[in-house]
């Protein structure tokens, strides 16, 4: 039976991840993108951003564009296979609770 | 960790409606850029068929046609920029390659039917059009389909209703119709 994860389970490691899933597998989103899809903080979602990363569920890639320092988000096929472990177990207690 | 069945359940609906937002912020963030752009190439293209002679008008439709397939290519390099892929067959790239292959279908169906009328020639393109804004609509962002069910009902019936105002009424309706819609999509959605 899928578990719940911890690391993901906060709400906005969950909309981050959320979002990163719904990507194709090999693109990548950069931080200003995803700080407006989410509504959130620079500093809040760096430190979140900062704890996927040392769970291994998503790569943090920082490279240059036009000159210009930009960093590029992705979800590893870890982070993906977690994630979707995670809402598969929500989804149980859901169905076990009505 | 344990969790209630609510808080399951408010989860569930959070990841439902970042997933919805990071798709639509994706796939649309754009389009109401190439709806206010193809508005104003019709309600120029269609004022100049109604009121210039027909060689002239044909002339300046190609010359807006040129101008709108540049400025659409612009637009579409500069969407999403938020987003890269290393993948050859990206969504961005699949739209572009539909249209452009639509483009080639309707100038080989004209070819082939050989429409010698502006109004037949001009209703010809807009049922592509409309075809092409459904199709994607269908695949992107089901809301979308019923502007374009809408133009295409508007075609129709300026078509064979009202030839003698054809061209201005989709002009103003058709025109006028998509550059208030990119609008309202830009300032509303």
């Amino acid at each position: 039976m899928a578990q719940l994860n911890e690391t993901i389970h906060q709400t906005i490691r969950l909309r981050v991840m959320a979002a990163l899933v719904t990507l194709e597998k090999d693109a990548e989103v950069d931080f200003s993108t995803l700080r407006s899809l989410l509504d959130v903080t620079d500093g809040n979602l760096g430190a979140h951003l900062r704890k996927l990363e040392e769970a291994g569920y998503i790569l943090v890639n920082k490279s240059f564009v036009d000159r210009k320092p930009r960093t590029f988000i992705s979800a590893t096929p870890e982070g993906r296979k977690v994630f979707k472990e995670h809402v598969q177990a929500l989804e149980s207690i859901l169905k076990n609770g009505k | 960790m344990e969790i209630t069945p609510t808080e399951a359940e408010e989860a569930l609906l959070s990841i439902q409606a970042i997933m919805k937002k990071t798709r639509r912020s994706i796939s649309a963030s754009g389009a109401y850029k190439f709806l206010i752009l193809w508005g104003f190439i019709w309600l120029i293209g269609f004022l100049n068929s109604q009121f210039l002679p027909g060689q002239l008008a044909g002339n300046l439709w190609i010359g807006l046609d040129i101008l709108g397939g540049i400025f659409s290519a612009f637009i579409g390099y500069r969407l999403n920029r938020g987003v890269r892929s290393s993948s050859p067959s990206t969504t961005g790239k699949r739209i572009g390659l539909f249209w452009l292959l639509l483009f080639l279908y309707c100038v080989a169906a004209i070819m082939v039917a050989g429409t010698g009328d502006g109004k037949q020639l001009a209703m010809f393109i807009i049922l592509f059009v409309t075809f092409g804004w459904i199709a994607m609509s269908m695949l992107l962002s089901f809301t979308s389909v019923w502007p374009g069910l809408a133009l295409f009902t508007l075609a129709i019936f300026g078509y064979f209703i009202l030839p003698g105002i054809f061209y201005i009424w989709m002009a103003i309706l058709g025109g006028g119709g998509m550059i208030l819609l990119g609008f309202f999509i830009r300032d509303r959605w």
